[in-house]
């Protein structure tokens, strides 16, 4: 699992080490550290740190350390990984049909973001419009191109996808 | 080894001249050249059971338009009239039917010969029936220049990377479509890129097979039978073409820093044909009427070839690389090949 926690410890030389050297200690891989010396409370200064951990139980592990070596931890959350794609759609069609194709497809898929842009209008009817989403898992985006591609092939629209 | 070449057009002449070019080899290697005993084109053919020159084949073809001095009606009788060890079927594709080339290589392997092909539409509608047919009469069954042209794919995935599991791979299969999205990147619309492609003669007049994706279709095919070791035949193939994109797509996509490329793709859940962006920079997308695929592994990860798909020598090349390839086994067991 990948967890992000703010951490607070004492602004001492060796206390930023001395906090981060329990995540190896349970078998954990550090991935960012943000050292924030602006931020100073108490005497204590904020880390910002994302690391890979196997389970909750080295997590616990890992929280009686720091609790033991006088490190506060002020939050601690999981941090998701998401995947993006884009979606291309050409065809005979308003921006109210893409809307209402999305609020559909909300319904079956998590959307961490999405944004739609489309091609200026010209003299032809068609028109073309980039759908960029970035959903909470690779199943939701096997759902989501699953979901687009019958909507698009019901309603004559070519449908584009990204790799 | 004693050749008989069913198909005498743009890859048979080329397959000639690389034996012209290749004769020092093939006397190095193996201590004699290779003997063309039969060719065949469309209406003619001639045979020697001593050699044919390639030379006189090839000016022949040029001075007359026929490879023969004999007409025929039957290419089965032509077959069981000649002696040869090989056929190499490089007829005309016929995606609906399988076409001459189709009985022409049943027949082959019915007899006990050993077979190469390029050609597309026996192997997309009849793969297992083939494979099957050549195992059963104990036969050499290679059809490398059938996609991607002198792109090795099929010989790669099958022999070079035979311990991997592979997990998809998607490629430019049809350099056609390639060419056309390509020029529509430098902003022409789809006709005229279109109209540049066939006045290249790189688009037929009837262009239909390339650009509704049937072309690409097939080579999915023959991927998904050969290395995936599916049985899927042409109708199993999801396909869209190119001929619905337009210059506003093109547009859009660039101003996100893609392109449009006409993808292939073979996965354990998937057999596609379909436009596809893809980001600029990225292995897939290459310019030109290049050929070029992904295969995706478990142990040495994305593994990328490109190469020109199509060429009267370049595709000649994937016929001599099968060709070595045989000629190398027979060698090995000192006579009759091992099947696949």
């Amino acid at each position: 699992m990948m967890v992000n926690a703010q951490l607070y410890v004492k602004d001492l030389p060796g206390h930023l080490v001395e906090s981060l050297e329990p995540i190896s200690l349970v078998n954990g891989n550090i991935v960012g550290v943000v050292h924030d010396r602006e931020q100073i409370v108490n005497q204590r200064i904020s880390i910002d740190v994302t690391f890979e951990i196997k389970g909750t139980s080295e997590l616990e592990q890992l929280k009686a350390i720091w609790k033991s070596k006088d490190v506060l931890i002020a939050k601690m959350g999981s941090v998701y990984k998401t995947y993006t794609m884009e979606y291309m759609l050409v065809g005979k069609f308003t921006a109210s049909f893409v809307e209402s194709l999305i609020d559909e497809a909300s319904v079956i898929v998590s959307f961490e973001s999405i944004d739609v842009n489309y091609s200026s209008r010209n003299a032809s009817s068609t028109r073309t419009a980039m759908i960029s989403a970035e959903v909470m898992s690779e199943n939701d985006l096997k759902k989501l191109d699953l979901f687009l591609m019958d909507a698009c092939k019901k309603s004559g629209i070519v449908y584009i996808r990204g790799l | 080894m004693r050749v008989l070449i069913s198909g005498f057009g743009t890859v048979g002449q080329g397959f000639a001249e690389v034996m012209i070019l290749r004769k020092d080899f093939f006397i190095e290697r193996y201590g004699k050249e290779i003997s063309i005993v039969c060719v065949m084109d469309s209406s003619t053919y001639v045979s020697n059971e001593s050699g044919l020159s390639p030379n006189e084949l090839l000016e022949r073809k040029k001075t007359t338009g026929k490879v023969g001095t004999e007409t025929y009606q039957d290419s089965l009788k032509v077959m069981d009239s000649v002696d040869y060890d090989l056929l190499i079927e490089v007829s005309p594709t016929d995606i609906k039917t399988g076409g001459v080339g189709l009985k022409n290589i049943r027949h082959a392997l019915e007899s006990g010969k050993d077979v190469i092909t390029v050609n597309k539409g026996p192997l997309a509608l009849k793969f297992c029936e083939l494979v099957s047919l050549a195992k059963k009469n104990n036969c050499k069954f290679r059809f490398e220049g059938s996609v991607g042209g002198a792109m090795p794919i099929i010989n790669l995935c099958r022999e070079s990377l035979v311990g991997e599991n592979i997990s998809s791979m998607r490629g430019i299969l049809n350099g056609t479509c390639n060419f056309i999205l390509s020029k529509m990147d430098n902003g022409q619309s789809f006709e005229q890129a279109l109209k540049e492609a066939q006045q290249m003669g790189y688009a037929e007049t009837d262009p239909t097979n390339d650009i509704e994706g049937y072309d690409a279709a097939c080579k999915v095919v023959i991927l998904a039978n050969s290395v995936f070791r599916k049985s899927v035949t042409f109708s199993d193939v999801n396909i869209t073409g190119i001929s619905s994109v337009t210059s506003e797509a093109i547009a859009l996509a660039a101003s996100h820093n893609m392109v449009i490329r006409l993808i292939g793709e073979v996965s354990d859940d998937k057999l596609e044909v379909a436009p596809r962006l893809i980001p600029k920079g990225h292995p897939l997308s290459i310019t030109g009427t290049l050929n070029a695929a992904q295969v995706v592994t478990d142990l040495a990860g994305p593994i990328t070839v490109s190469g020109r798909g199509a060429g009267r020598i370049e595709t000649a090349s994937a016929i001599l690389s099968d060709l070595v390839s045989i000629m190398d086994d027979r060698k090995e067991r000192g006579g009759k090949c091992r099947n696949q």
